[in-house]
């Protein structure tokens, strides 16, 4: 073993992982090249863009900036994680559905941030959507369509109380008596 | 045109009226763009995401000066590194000319399309541009090489600014500018009347106005960096993957630079992460290639954000020089436009670019006499191309804040002032064209009355003297459809029915994420009454879809558009023969209804597609035959799209910070095919509309000529909390040349944006003349102060 390998031990999307890595790579380079999940983009390199967040312990972070030697005993969400047997969660459907993907480079990270949102604020007001995303570029929507998919998303999932408010519940077809 | 075909095109345009009046099933539906759940799951593969076999990694040496002679490269301490598989520089790659922008092969011209380009030069001609490449087993070898290349460099005089290049006494950035100049290929000039003859008209006017106005170099801001893969095998046969917008051209210019015949060739476009004009001309392909023709394995070459910006391509920057003759009663009497664009170290699409600029002088305002003149000149700095719009941006925000100017100055109101001196539609331009549909008078007068023009703009008057100061602005613009009658402008569709009667569709189409692939799949169901989800577009593949000139000049909706008519109609047409025969009943009675073949006069005769197919294939009434269609669209009709754009701002008058708090844009471009898609490509436009007026600028030190903002967060495009309230309106006339009434959105979106910006400002400071853009709040503070 190189002496500037470590052994980092984690969870990718549930996975228990344990790899050597280099003093070199970022997250983003373990995720993307190292075990092949490419739904989480490069964009920038420097945490300006947003397109490689994935969730760390539930808080969108730039993997692109972060090293892969500090992610030890750290649970890690990537956009494929989200899914749920192959149903795509609340938010995902509603980015569809409201037109708020175009060239889709961006999206997983936009749906990673969105996603730590309404974790945290079930019901974000206009200006908080547009802040959390403050670290998230667009170049095709002009974020118009990508605010709307979070109020969406948002009035799908406010319906749901406790256990079924979970990403995956079926939105407005749920009851709030549930 | 051929009287077969001018026939088939009548006969097809009668068809679509036919099915407009009973109704559209598909068109004008808002339907989601049909990669968008791949791309929500993160399943999507942009060509990042593809790993092949064996694939090695590629890294470009940049070169670090503006302007210098290689006089040697020694590559001995890299080669020695272990993991490097190849590398390629001047010394030992093919030096053919070529030019990264060609748009036909036999585009040879030195007046527009010179070609000043090689895969490696022994001249660097701006920092960033390409002194050689490294393959190596992984990206961290790849680039640890490249810093062991060492080069020794001649210093040369550079150019660096326009502003210096277009002096007589400036170094030359590039051997091809003209009798030892700066100028790119030749100087465009023309107009309906001799240049001195429009001067003279405007000189005898009631009043003359002149301005000046500075227009900045933007990146385009793609968030999926330029990369590409190339693959070459020992039978001579080279692959490329590439994120591109013209795969017909790419296969052109690597058969150029390459010297490999194109049967050899082959390039496929990849799912496209943004573009927007930027992944229109041929990057870093022929690198990749190299790499891999040494090696016979896939190499694939990534930028990283800081090459993104240095070594792609941008905006041109351009100066631009306007003059109007104006009657008292405020009617334009002559214009005069003179325009001075920056192309970079390169020719690329320079002079073209002034030749789509010179188009929009006489589309959007009527004169009895106007002359254009324009020319791009050569610096020492990165290649501008392509980018959304296309020379048109720069000429809209010169002219329409100069237009604010006039009607502030004969004490009108810009919209009445608009009103008064735009083209009609089906009336002649002044260059004697028909003008088609051009709305552009009812974009005006829809626009102000939903903005509450005249209300808003007395309201925000009365806020002259604060810290804050509102500001209500709005201009116009104009955008084409295709390149006729400048140049041909023709694509192939071809779409072959399956045997369980759903269809496939091939074209030469690129879709970049703006859902054209959506767009031609909803206008083919319209007439094969197939779902568009049964309906697969295979789009961009050289040795697979037909030919198609590529994503420009607004053209896919358009071009594209009517050619998938012409095929889904030959398609339908064999339907109902194939039934006609099948029901013994006559062909004019018979129609398409989900997937069958009925009898109108009488519904329960009936054939379904996937018998009609197969009783074809059998040959049951006549011979074995595949129900299928290529046909080709030739374009012989110049139609142009219209936006008016209204929009307020708040000024910060201690701080000079400007705030867009709404923006309406009204657009003119027929009937919308698909709404959901047709808003997504407005409020991106807007988006890049507002950097372009108020924060975007790639900023090159004048001594150096290196970018000095080459990362996302100096180069400062909008934030999601920068964005004002944003609304989309259309005035929604069917245009008989489109398909289905159909016209252009994509760079019309962009293009009158930053003009009604400026505007607005401008109201704002009390009618201040502002002459560049962007407006950052240093250059608004010195207006202030004035």
């Amino acid at each position: 073993m190189d002496e500037q390998d470590r052994v980092v031990n984690f969870t990718v999307n549930g996975a228990p992982t344990s790899l050597r890595v280099r003093r070199a790579w970022t997250l983003l380079y373990v995720i993307r090249d190292v075990l092949g999940l490419t739904g989480t983009k490069y964009g920038c390199g420097a945490g300006d863009c947003g397109a490689c967040k994935v969730l760390v312990d539930g808080k969108p972070r730039n993997s692109c900036v972060l090293p892969a030697y500090n992610v030890e005993a750290c649970e890690i969400t990537t956009i494929e994680g989200l899914q749920k047997s192959g149903e795509l969660s609340i938010l995902q459907r509603s980015f569809v559905e409201a037109g708020a993907i175009q060239c889709g480079f961006c999206s997983p990270g936009m749906i990673i941030t969105g996603t730590a949102l309404l974790a945290t604020n079930p019901e974000p007001t206009e200006g908080e959507i547009r802040e959390a995303f403050s670290n998230n570029l667009c170049r095709c929507t002009g974020y118009v369509k990508t605010v709307e998919a979070i109020q969406m998303a948002a009035a799908r999932m406010a319906p749901l109380t406790g256990d079924s408010r979970h990403p995956h519940a079926k939105g407005s077809q749920g009851s709030g008596d549930a | 045109m051929p009287e077969a075909r001018k026939s088939a095109r009548g006969s097809a345009k009668a068809f679509e009226s036919q099915v407009s009046e009973r109704g559209f099933d598909w068109v004008g539906k808002r339907l989601p763009n049909r990669e968008a759940e791949m791309k929500a799951a993160g399943e999507i593969q942009y060509v990042d995401d593809l790993r092949m076999n064996g694939m090695l990694h590629a890294k470009l040496l940049l070169s670090p000066h503006a302007h210098a002679r290689i006089k040697k490269i020694d590559t001995s301490k890299a080669e020695a590194l272990p993991g490097v598989r190849a590398l390629a520089h001047v010394f030992n790659t093919p030096r053919i000319a070529y030019n990264s922008a060609a748009r036909f092969y036999l585009d040879a011209s030195d007046f527009d399309m010179p070609k000043t380009e090689y895969i490696f030069d022994d001249t660097v001609r701006f920092v960033g541009d390409r002194v050689a490449a490294v393959a190596a087993d992984d990206p961290f070898i790849a680039a640890a090489a490249v810093k062991l290349i060492e080069v020794e460099y001649e210093l040369l005089p550079a150019a660096i600014t326009l502003e210096s290049a277009l002096q007589g006494s400036s170094p030359q950035a590039n051997p091809h500018g003209i009798d030892g100049t700066n100028l790119c290929g030749g100087r465009l000039a023309y107009g309906n009347a001799n240049e001195e003859e429009v001067l003279t008209a405007i000189g005898s006017a009631a009043r003359v106005f002149t301005d000046t106005f500075h227009t900045p170099r933007v990146h385009h801001g793609y968030i999926e960096p330029v990369c590409h893969i190339a693959s070459y095998t020992r039978d001579g046969k080279l692959i490329v993957w590439t994120s591109s917008q013209n795969v017909f051209c790419f296969r052109d210019v690597l058969s150029t630079a390459l010297n490999i015949p194109q049967s050899r060739i082959r390039v496929i476009k990849t799912v496209c992460g943004g573009a927007f004009g930027g992944k229109l001309e041929v990057m870093h392909e022929p690198v990749a290639a190299v790499l891999s023709m040494r090696t016979f394995k896939p190499v694939k070459l990534r930028l990283d954000r800081r090459e993104t910006f240095s070594s792609t391509r941008c905006r041109h920057e351009g100066i631009l020089t306007i003059k109007s003759g104006v009657s008292s009663d405020g009617t334009l009497i002559a214009q005069h436009v003179s325009s001075s664009l920056n192309t970079g170290a390169y020719a690329g699409s320079g002079p073209n670019t002034v030749g789509a600029q010179s188009g929009k002088m006489f589309i959007l305002y009527r004169a009895e006499k106007m002359f254009y003149s324009g020319a791009s000149y050569y610096t020492n700095t990165p290649s501008a191309g392509a980018m959304r719009g296309y020379g048109c941006p720069q000429i809209t925000a010169t002219r329409e804040t100069h237009t604010d100017r006039i009607a502030r100055e004969l004490g009108m109101d810009p919209v009445e002032f608009r009103l008064r001196n735009v083209v009609r539609p089906h009336e002649k331009n002044c260059m004697g064209n028909d003008m088609h549909s051009a709305l552009v008078a009812e974009c005006i007068l829809k626009g102000s009355r939903e903005f509450a023009w005249k209300k808003r703009r007395l309201a925000a008057e009365k806020t002259r003297e604060g810290k804050s100061r509102l500001g209500v602005g709005m201009d116009i613009a104009v955008h084409g459809n295709g390149w006729y009658p400048v140049y041909q402008d023709l694509t192939t569709v071809t779409i072959r029915l399956n045997n369980d009667g759903s269809a496939t569709m091939l074209t030469g189409t690129h879709d970049l994420g703006n859902g054209s692939r959506t767009v031609l799949a909803q206008i083919a169901a319209e007439i094969l009454t197939i779902p568009p989800k049964d309906i697969e577009v295979v789009e961009a593949d050289t040795d697979v879809t037909p030919l198609d000139l590529g994503a420009q000049a607004s053209r896919t909706t358009f071009i594209g558009g009517n050619a998938t008519i012409l095929a889904a109609k030959d398609l339908r047409d064999q339907l109902i023969e194939e039934a006609s025969r099948a029901l013994a009943a006559p062909a004019d009675r018979l129609e398409l209804e989900s997937g069958w073949v009925i009898d109108r006069e009488d519904p329960g005769r009936r054939c379904s597609f996937v018998d009609i197919i197969g009783a074809a294939q059998a040959g049951k009434r006549g011979d074995q035959r595949e129900l299928a269609s290529t046909k080709t669209f030739e374009s012989k009709d110049a139609v142009d799209s219209y936006a008016a754009v209204f929009c307020e701002v708040e000024v910060n008058s201690e701080t000079g910070a400007i705030k867009p708090l709404s923006i309406m844009s009204v657009h003119n471009s027929g009937k919308v095919i698909n709404p959901l898609l047709f808003e997504g490509q407005v409020h991106g436009g807007i988006h890049m509309g507002l950097g372009y007026a108020l924060s975007e600028e790639m900023r090159i030190d004048p001594e150096t000529g290196k970018v000095t903002n080459p990362n996302l967060k100096a180069y400062r495009m909008l934030k999601a909390v920068d964005m004002p309230d944003i609304r989309v309106l259309t005035v929604e006339d069917p245009e008989s040349a489109g398909p289905f009434g159909a016209k252009s959105i994509g760079e019309c979106a962009t293009d009158g944006v930053a003009g009604a910006v400026v505007n607005a400002v401008s109201h704002a400071l009390g009618g201040a003349i502002l002459d560049r853009i962007p407006l950052t709040a240093e250059y608004i503070l010195s207006k202030l102060r004035r």
